[in-house]
């Protein structure tokens, strides 16, 4: 079962029926023992991520996230859900996030924001995540912010919008994109069921630089 | 560029007018997701959704199938038709529409324009839709004496940089668009603009994409694509042989 949070920012049936539709059996909840027994979770999120942290943090969604990438479980941030793994945000004169990957949101250096629209994405690396997707690969995107994580191996794909911007993260069992995979047509799919199988798999793959990130 | 397939929606179904008078109206689809589902399967990357009796009404009537499309298809939808207050702009996005075009509200409403843009910045498109040279607002039952181009630099004296241009005249004729004007609308626009209205052919999406327009982001096509003139993907395909 893959665990969609639902922590009431914004309608979540298209993620829900994208995963349904590449063999996931998504349930919506913010119930702590749903997410416990979940074996992968989906952070989906619109809107400002300050407002977001808070009804996380009011859910006590934080630690258990953290919990559960610890034990490994694979979790993938969707959009302003991934915003949320990271540190901390300059969004509505700042905010922590959870603090699963290093670094700061921060608005993109832009004239013209949100970028609304497709926009491709060029893979640093291979990954399971992205298995089967052409290099680059056009995603749809719809945000104002993006990570500039710490780590730059913490980077598995970026884009560009005046300025190249960070899309997608990976540090297994953590994966984040910052664009709509469930709107991004066959390859937002094909990615979702890359995830989906990561999950089927029950691990993620190792890391490339070898470190333990959480005791299986 | 993206060729975004158009879904009409009027009485819950989907349909096709002819230069937007809504007496002469064809039917293509019951359900307007199944259109919707069809041209996504299709290998549509953008749906372009009218909402026909809520451009009529002044206020949006069909969000429960917008809901729907946007919820079960995997790819973004924008909405236009009665879109005249913010808080009918609100239900839009709520159900789903990334973005919406402003038609008649834009002109008839400018501060409404000026709010809208500030609150939703470029999630609002404003569509000018013309009809024998001049703006025509409320369903295309009025015009004004307002000419297209005057309109875009009118807009975008209030910041509106996204554009969605349709040639009512030629809309559902498959008579291909008037290329001059498209070259006179691109040089007017200072951000983007979308193109709709008598697309035919393969061979007149080739002549749109041979003007090399660069702030032409998509080209929207209805009853071309019902009635199997082309199929979207050799269509997308098309318009994504742009260079050199």
């Amino acid at each position: 079962m893959i665990a969609v949070i639902d922590y009431g920012m914004g309608n979540l049936r298209s993620v829900t029926k994208a995963l349904e539709h590449v063999g996931a059996d998504p349930v919506l909840t913010h119930d702590h023992a749903d997410v416990r027994r979940a074996d992968g979770i989906v952070l989906p999120g619109v809107g400002a991520m300050p407002r977001a942290m808070e009804r996380v943090r009011g859910l006590q969604l934080d630690q258990l996230l953290r919990e559960r990438v610890e034990a490994a479980v694979p979790l993938i941030g969707l959009c302003m859900g991934m915003q949320l793994l990271f540190e901390s945000t300059t969004e509505l004169g700042g905010a922590e996030g959870i603090g699963l990957l290093e670094g700061r949101v921060e608005r993109l250096q832009a004239a013209k924001v949100p970028q609304i629209g497709w926009n491709e994405v060029s893979w640093r690396r291979e990954s399971a995540l992205t298995s089967g997707l052409p290099q680059p690969c056009a995603f749809y995107h719809a945000n104002s912010f993006a990570p500039r994580p710490a780590h730059d191996r913490d980077v598995l794909g970026t884009a560009d919008y005046e300025g190249e911007f960070v899309s997608v993260v990976e540090r297994p069992p953590l994966y984040g994109l910052q664009s709509h995979p469930e709107k991004s047509g066959p390859d937002g799919l094909r990615l979702l069921k890359n995830f989906v199988c990561l999950v089927a798999a029950g691990r993620g793959p190792p890391r490339s630089d070898g470190s333990a990130q959480a005791a299986a | 560029m993206i060729l975004l397939p158009a879904v009409d929606i009027r009485d819950g179904r989907a349909v096709r007018l002819r230069q937007g008078r809504f007496e002469e109206e064809t039917v293509y689809a019951d359900d307007p997701v199944q259109a919707a589902r069809s041209f996504v399967e299709a290998g549509a990357r953008f749906l372009h959704v009218v909402d026909l009796d809520g451009a009529r009404e002044g206020e949006p009537v069909n969000l429960r199938h917008v809901q729907r499309i946007s919820d079960e298809l995997a790819v973004p939808v924008e909405l236009g038709g009665g879109l005249r207050s913010i808080a009918s702009i609100r239900r839009a996005l709520a159900a789903g529409a990334v973005r919406v075009v402003l038609g008649t509200a834009a002109f008839t409403d400018p501060e409404l324009l000026d709010e809208a843009l500030t609150a939703f910045t470029s999630r609002i498109l404003v569509g000018v839709d013309v009809r024998g040279g001049h703006v025509s607002v409320s369903g295309w039952t009025r015009e004004t004496q307002v000419r297209g181009e005057d309109a875009i630099r009118r807009m975008q004296a209030r910041g509106a940089t996204r554009f969605v241009y349709t040639n009512v005249d030629r809309d559902g004729m498959l008579e291909g668009p008037d290329l001059e004007e498209v070259r006179r609308v691109s040089a007017a626009v200072r951000g983007r603009f979308l193109l709709s209205g008598g697309i035919g052919s393969l061979e007149d999406l080739i002549a749109v994409r041979d003007l090399r327009l660069l702030n032409l982001a998509g080209v929207i096509s209805g009853k071309a694509l019902y009635e199997g003139r082309f199929g979207v993907r050799e269509g997308q395909a098309v318009l994504d042989a742009r260079d050199p």
